[in-house]
């Protein structure tokens, strides 16, 4: 059934269309490049990626090295549920964490029911909208960005990119190298609606808190803006 | 600046201007016209009306008929060809004719309307950006608190905001009070206010009430139609606010009454 | 499509009585404006961007066949299964076929007009399955039995009190009252995160198709379609032919535009590409996917004038600018598209002479297009969809002989003088004292609902001519 209407829909549109060989199609497409951006400095891009994940309502925290980022997600954890539990994928750069030293033994798999928190260590962060980039695999269950109450994902410095056109040249970087994922996941808040009367609520069906933990070597100034916003319970 | 201003006409030291008065204004506001002529001989211009003026179309054209539209598009275009200038109380009107003619008409008829095009300003856009009518001295103060209503057309086709507002202020002494959702349709949408008169009066009403709270006690504006609509539904609610166009208020002619008021 | 559109002008009466609805639509239409223009005039360069995703929109459009080929190809080296349907009938049976096929009992929904447009739901409940919407939402009006009555917002008709109502009376959870939005969210989310677990098919809708690489994005903020996506075992995407784009970085340029518009964020919560069903690395997610790509007369519009409609993204910014859907509502307009893309949308997909009041519901005011991200001109589309209505006689015919008569008359300015000269100054004398008249022959629609100033006791041809001549004789 479906197959006549698709030979039937593509005759109709050849006979309208512009005609032309794919070559050309796709060199007119180049030839009007990239949108623009948003402007965004690249003087301290990890300030202002912070500064846009807490515009997103996501909370924040700054580390300098994997020591101190176990450190921050055990204590995430404690304030928050006054226990270490955890879920996290099975993505390498997590299992290689020192998670003994900070008390949290996460179990490494996919979220189920009565687990509170996930964690999930990003591809890229993007600094223009304050998103992280994950794609769906072992390393990254779908279950741990979409179902747990918290959130919490690791942002390497690294792999902050200023705007979504730079995202998409490392992912198809990736795509190119290692295949399509499944999916590729920009996440950029908790789950949120307004819905009812246009009022704002978090935790519509996925978490209801986002926790951005940046990893690396960032400027002062960047420092103080997490220490100045640091998660409260 | 202005989507008008940027189409640069330079001014001639004889600048003999077309007057097209627009319908209602003939039929329903003669004092509008005649503030009109006042004030562009104020600004020093000659002033021409041609007396077989009649409508720009826009009814017809706005109700999907251009089978009526076009004739009366080609009767306006030919009328005004031979003038230095156009000039029209009117923000709707003088899109119209500035930028929907030149789509209506085709051909030949399409690069006459052009023509006209370029040279046809809505009146507080001529006496502000073209011809900069001369500070009064004294300023004849309406000693009133005024508030604008912009007009879509005006607002939109031809970014018609600061120049009424600054020509009150030059010629009047009179800040605007501005009102709020200034940028929202008063609800008068020409033919749109007879055929969905109930939609048409709530939306009239929330410009009353936004007009009202300002504490103004008059409401000027420049398009007829909008004003009409704005007194005839402030007449019928029992509200008090003169409504005039903004020509009677720079042209200081508050001697005869308000639209829709009564000797 | 199914539409009640013919009785546009009393289901607006109705919507203008209903005064607590009235204020919560006066509120959004104040609220929703602020939040746009607050995120545009922080991001200088929509206007510019605002171009360059036009001319990538009429660049796919303008090569349709070869993009749809390109993204089918693509999707289907991705492990999908691509179909077409040709009108929402056809789509209906892809998908329910789909859902027999694996034995579907629940089938749990995203966000998606497209099945609005093709009345899926309905038909999927007569192939017995339970259907459930998990966008808050559209699972709201599911409860209520309603229409969307605004593309991206469908529920912001309904109070919050009405909202705890209807969940009151379906979710048997005892006795229990909601202090806060909150409290309701809460429980539509504990309610919802069941059936998610239990659903056995997902279906879903696409902001945008990526011809480069088969993926299609996902834009929501509360996460649930992609829940949809990610949880059952199938996968359905259903969009229309009109969403393919070349690249990626097209698809996040419009989405630029889109959010910023519809929500006044940067980039929504959740913005997802998905590929297909999932991989040998993957532990969870579909292990079958379709897409049904519907078109509807959109090969039909595509060559016609009104070609650019096609380029709108959905994003609700007519709506929300549009000074009669505030006045009305979404419901009034009887369509599952409303305010202005829907006057425009919906004659084009269903028939004029069903809708005819739609194109009329517009004052010419150019809000919607000022905003428009995907820059159409829809004033000038609706005013279109009114010349077709006078050609094809759908229009009263008093109202046609009408316009007919005072064009004709203005064509003969010295009749026009003549005549005028003689009506005028009798609604002169009419209006009297009072300045104003309460009721005119032919002209009830005005003076329904005001007075019509009465005008000056002659014409300014009248008193100019006269000047004329006295100057003369001077």
């Amino acid at each position: 059934m479906s197959n006549s209407s698709r030979a039937e829909l593509l005759d109709k549109l050849r006979d309208t269309a512009s005609g032309q060989s794919a070559g050309r199609i796709e060199l007119e497409r180049n030839a009007m490049g990239s949108g623009n951006a948003p402007f965004v400095s690249a003087n301290n891009l990890s300030l202002t990626y912070l500064q846009n994940v807490l515009a997103n309502r996501g909370s924040i925290t700054c580390v300098a090295n994997r020591n101190e980022a176990v450190q921050a997600v055990g204590n995430y954890l404690y304030g928050h549920f006054r226990s270490h539990r955890l879920v996290a994928g099975n993505d390498p750069r997590l299992a290689a964490m020192p998670w003994r030293d900070a008390g949290v033994l996460p179990r490494f798999g996919s979220l189920e029911e009565g687990e509170p928190a996930a964690l999930s260590y990003a591809k890229l962060g993007i600094v223009e909208t304050g998103a992280v980039v994950t794609y769906t695999g072992k390393g990254n269950p779908c279950a741990n960005h979409l179902l747990p109450e918290h959130h919490l994902v690791l942002v390497d410095v690294n792999d902050l990119v200023l705007n979504l056109e730079q995202a998409w040249e490392k992912i198809n970087g990736d795509l190119g190298k290692d295949g399509r994922p499944r999916g590729i996941n920009m996440i950029a808040g908790p789950s949120s609606t307004a819905d009812i009367e246009g009022q704002v609520v978090y935790g519509a069906h996925g978490p209801r808190r986002w926790h951005v933990i940046l990893l690396g070597e960032v400027p002062e100034e960047t420092r103080e803006l997490a220490k100045n916003n640091a998660p409260t319970d | 600046m202005s989507k008008q201003q940027q189409k640069q006409v330079p001014p001639t030291p004889n600048r003999r201007v077309t007057l097209f008065v627009t319908c209602l204004a003939d039929l329903f506001r003669p004092s509008v016209a005649f503030a009109c002529l006042d004030l562009l001989e104020e600004a020093g211009c000659e002033v021409v009306v041609p007396t077989d003026q009649t409508c720009c179309g826009q009814p017809a054209y706005n109700s999907g008929d251009r089978e009526a539209a076009i004739p009366l598009a080609q009767q306006v275009v030919s009328l005004l060809e031979p003038a230095d200038y156009v000039v029209i109380p009117s923000g709707s009107c003088a899109g119209m004719i500035a930028h929907h003619y030149p789509s209506l008409l085709t051909g030949e008829w399409r690069e006459r309307a052009l023509e006209v095009s370029a040279k046809t300003y809505e009146l507080t856009v001529f006496l502000q950006d073209i011809v900069g009518i001369p500070p009064r001295s004294p300023i004849k103060a309406a000693r009133t608190s005024v508030t604008y209503h912009d007009g879509c057309a005006g607002l939109r086709e031809l970014g018609i905001q600061n120049q009424p507002r600054q020509l009150l202020k030059n010629l009047c002494g009179v800040e605007v009070d501005e009102l709020k959702q200034s940028e929202v349709c008063c609800g008068f949408g020409g033919t749109f206010c007879a055929k969905m008169p109930e939609i048409s009066a709530k939306m009239v009403d929330d410009k009353l009430e936004n007009a009202l709270a300002t504490g103004a006690t008059v409401l000027t504006g420049g398009d007829l139609g909008c004003l009409m609509n704005i007194a005839g539904r402030a007449r019928r609610q029992g509200k008090e606010l003169e409504v005039r166009h903004v020509a009677e208020l720079l042209a200081d002619q508050r001697d005869i009454p308000a639209i829709g008021e009564g000797q | 499509m199914e539409i009640s559109s013919d009785t546009f002008l009393d289901n607006a009466s109705a919507a203008l009585r209903d005064t607590d609805k009235a204020k919560r639509r006066d509120f959004i239409a104040i609220a929703t404006p602020q939040i746009r223009k607050a995120a545009i005039d922080e991001f200088e360069g929509f206007d510019a961007l605002r171009k360059h995703v036009k001319r990538i929109r009429q660049h796919s459009l303008n090569n349709l066949a070869h993009y749809l080929e390109k993204f089918e190809q693509e999707a289907v080296q991705n492990g999908n299964r691509v179909h077409f349907a040709r009108d929402g009938a056809q789509l209906n049976d892809i998908v329910l076929d789909i859902c027999q096929q694996h034995g579907a009992k629940k089938v749990i929904k995203g966000k998606s007009m497209i099945t609005e447009e093709t009345g899926l739901n309905d038909f999927l409940k007569r192939g017995n399955l339970d259907v459930v919407e998990t966008d808050l939402g559209e699972y709201i009006i599911q409860l209520a039995g309603e229409a969307p009555s605004h593309i991206v917002g469908p529920a912001l008709h309904k109070s919050a009190d009405e909202i705890g109502e209807l969940f009151l009376k379906n979710h048997k959870l005892g006795d229990r009252e909601f202090q806060e939005t909150e409290n309701l969210v809460d429980e539509a989310r504990g309610v919802l995160r069941e059936h998610f677990l239990k659903g056995d098919v997902g279906i879903i809708g696409s902001n945008a198709l990526i011809a480069e690489n088969g993926y299609s994005m996902l834009v929501t903020n509360e996460g649930n379609g992609d829940l949809c996506a990610n949880l059952p075992d199938v996968l359905v995407i259903c969009t229309s032919i009109d969403r393919v784009l070349p690249r990626a970085e097209d698809a996040t340029a419009m989405l630029r535009l889109l959010v910023r518009s519809a929500t006044g964020q940067p980039q929504t919560c959740y913005t997802s590409f998905y590929s297909g069903p999932r991989r040998d690395t993957d532990i969870d997610g579909p292990v079958e996917t379709h897409f049904v790509l519907l078109d509807n007369r959109r090969s039909d519009i595509l060559t016609s004038d009104y070609r650019e409609m096609l380029e709108c993204i959905r994003c609700g910014a007519c709506l929300n600018h549009c000074p009669i859907y505030a006045s009305v509502g979404g419901h009034a307009y009887g369509s599952v598209y409303q305010g202005p893309m829907g006057s425009v949308l919906t004659p084009l997909l269903t028939s004029l002479e069903e809708s005819s009041a739609l194109p009329n519901a517009c004052t010419t005011c150019g809000r919607c297009a000022e905003v428009c991200p995907a820059d159409i001109p829809l004033p000038d589309l609706l005013r279109n969809l009114r010349q077709e209505e006078n050609d094809k006689k759908l229009t009263s015919s008093r109202w046609r002989s009408g316009l007919k008569l005072h064009s004709w008359l203005a064509r003969h300015p010295r009749l026009y003088q003549w005549v005028t000269g003689i009506v005028i100054p009798a609604m002169h004398i009419i209006g009297g004292s009072r300045g104003r008249l309460s009721r005119l022959p032919m002209a009830s629609g005005w003076t329904s609902q005001r007075d019509f100033p009465a005008p000056e006791s002659r014409t300014f041809m009248q008193q100019y001519k006269a000047r004329l001549r006295k100057n003369h004789e001077q």
